[in-house]
């Protein structure tokens, strides 16, 4: 065996981020990947050791940047968990139909650059890019902010849902189920995206729960774990939605998991806001002094548009004592080896497309 | 649920032929005077999870790798003792896997002083 060895990164197109890839090469046929990270390492749990819960919440939305308002909501659970604080129910409503549409919007992030990475440039990724625009353009709306929302606060949000909300988001929905459609008839048709999907780094329902991947990845391949059926939040147990499993565990079926995934989001954002109750959602002003936490431990777990993010935090009067963060892209990543061994090299980058890692959130 | 260090891989053998076989986090909260270690371990069918905890003495960090109970356990065991300075025996010395610090605590140790002046290695203090 004649083994070439080949640098992928750290700056490199199609790995979405500052990765670097040591590729093993027997012929076109791949040997082993080793991944190198920590590029993007920038200490966010010890950061989080020195500051007052309230000023936290910048630094964990900057871990996953393309899905901010779920990391934001994830670590204001956990302060919340400490501290005793139950959001009211308006709150509860609005903060359901946020995640949701950070899904959709980061989904539709996931599929355009997946298919930039697979070689169909720029038709779908300009799509794709076009309707999250109008997804983030609402979420200005709810949050004034289209990128980093800082929106979630003890107890609720930091405003309200404009007035106007309610409709434009029951009508952006209809128009998001017709372009969901949409996509799948142009893109599911296409032999070249079969080809380079289908078959194409398997991974078994054994080696998933082995590998422990998480959220999307692990429901492509048969395994029914979602947070929001087994430890439901929110008002996530009120509305009739279904976690969509696949068995083949195949690049298509990690892309049909999310698409399905936002055909769901999109029916539970428009059964939200029909059921939304009135009432503020406001929740408590920022101040440096918090309540002081009752609860020393508390462990969060939240499904993010990536898979489930555990949060175990240890509390001390004004600032955490510790934060443990654990995210969904680091044990996704963490299985690339096992998943592209044996495939082609171009297909690299496709599987790695096909995982949709974010690298801020796997260096921390 | 605490645990001996010394029949850690036992224990995580035991309670995945239990049921426990997902392997969802290992973490670590340094306390001064001992470092508590959490595996955090779920049933996926039904859905249970279970924390399995080891404290180890400051003076004393050392855990027996578990990484052939839990395939998932490997980068979470180089993180551990990168960022605590834990040494993990029973498997191979790994390169690191996040960040190189020059001659300083273990960044996530509380005796690590996060707000010194940087120095490098060459430099006086």
């Amino acid at each position: 065996m004649n083994i070439t060895r080949i640098n992928v990164g750290p700056v490199h197109p199609s790995t979405h981020g500052v990765i670097r890839l040591v590729v093993d090469l027997d012929g076109d046929t791949i040997v082993n990947v080793e991944p190198h990270i920590g590029f993007l390492h920038r200490g966010v749990e010890k950061l989080a050791e020195t500051r007052m819960y309230m000023q936290i919440p910048p630094y964990t939305e900057k871990l996953d940047y393309v899905a901010p308002m779920s990391y934001d909501e994830a670590y204001v659970a956990t302060v919340e968990a400490a501290m005793g604080i139950e959001p009211s129910e308006p709150a509860k409503y609005a903060r359901t139909i946020l995640l949701e549409l950070q899904r959709i919007a980061s989904h539709l992030l996931f599929l355009g650059t997946l298919c930039n990475d697979i070689g169909q440039m720029f038709t779908v990724f300009m799509w794709a890019f076009k309707d999250r625009d109008m997804v983030l353009d609402l979420l200005q709306e709810a949050a004034g902010s289209r990128m980093f929302y800082v929106n979630m606060r003890l107890g609720g949000l930091n405003q309200d849902l404009p007035p106007s909300f309610a409709e434009h988001a029951l009508s952006l929905m209809d128009y998001m189920e017709k372009r969901v459609f949409e996509y799948e008839k142009y893109i599911e048709k296409n032999p070249i995206f079969n080809e380079r999907m289908k078959g194409v780094g398997v991974l078994s329902r054994d080696k998933a729960k082995e590998l422990g991947v998480t959220g999307p990845v692990l429901r492509a391949s048969g395994l029914n774990y979602d947070v929001r059926k087994a430890n439901p939040y929110y008002v996530y147990d009120k509305f009739h939605f279904n976690s969509k499993t696949l068995q083949d565990g195949d690049n298509y079926s990690r892309y049909k998991v999310r698409m399905l995934e936002m055909q769901e989001s999109i029916r539970i954002v428009k059964a939200a806001v029909r059921a939304m109750p009135e009432g503020s959602a406001k929740g408590m002003p920022v101040k440096l002094r918090s309540p002081v936490p009752p609860n020393r431990i508390s462990i969060v777990n939240r499904e993010l548009p990536r898979g489930e993010c555990l949060m175990y935090m240890v509390a001390d009067p004004q600032k955490p004592y510790r934060l443990s963060i654990r995210s969904p892209n680091f044990i996704n990543l963490a299985a690339i080896g096992s998943l592209a061994r044996g495939a082609r090299f171009a297909d690299l980058f496709a599987i790695l497309g096909s995982l949709d890692i974010i690298m801020g959130c796997v260096d921390r | 649920m605490k645990a001996e260090r010394d029949g850690l891989p036992a224990t995580l053998s035991r309670m995945k032929s239990a049921g426990f076989d997902y392997l969802v986090k290992i973490t670590a909260v340094d306390y001064v005077d001992h470092v508590d270690v959490i595996y955090l371990l779920r049933n996926l069918e039904p859905i249970k999870d279970e924390i399995v905890e080891v404290t180890l003495s400051t003076s004393d960090l050392w855990l027996p790798s578990v990484e052939n109970v839990h395939k998932s356990a490997d980068w979470y065991e180089r993180e551990l003792s990168e960022m605590f300075g834990i040494e993990i025996r029973g498997r191979k010395a790994p390169r690191l896997l996040l960040e190189k610090w020059d001659g300083t605590d273990p960044p996530l140790r509380k005796s690590f002083a996060w707000d010194a002046p940087y120095k490098t290695k060459g430099e006086k203090a």
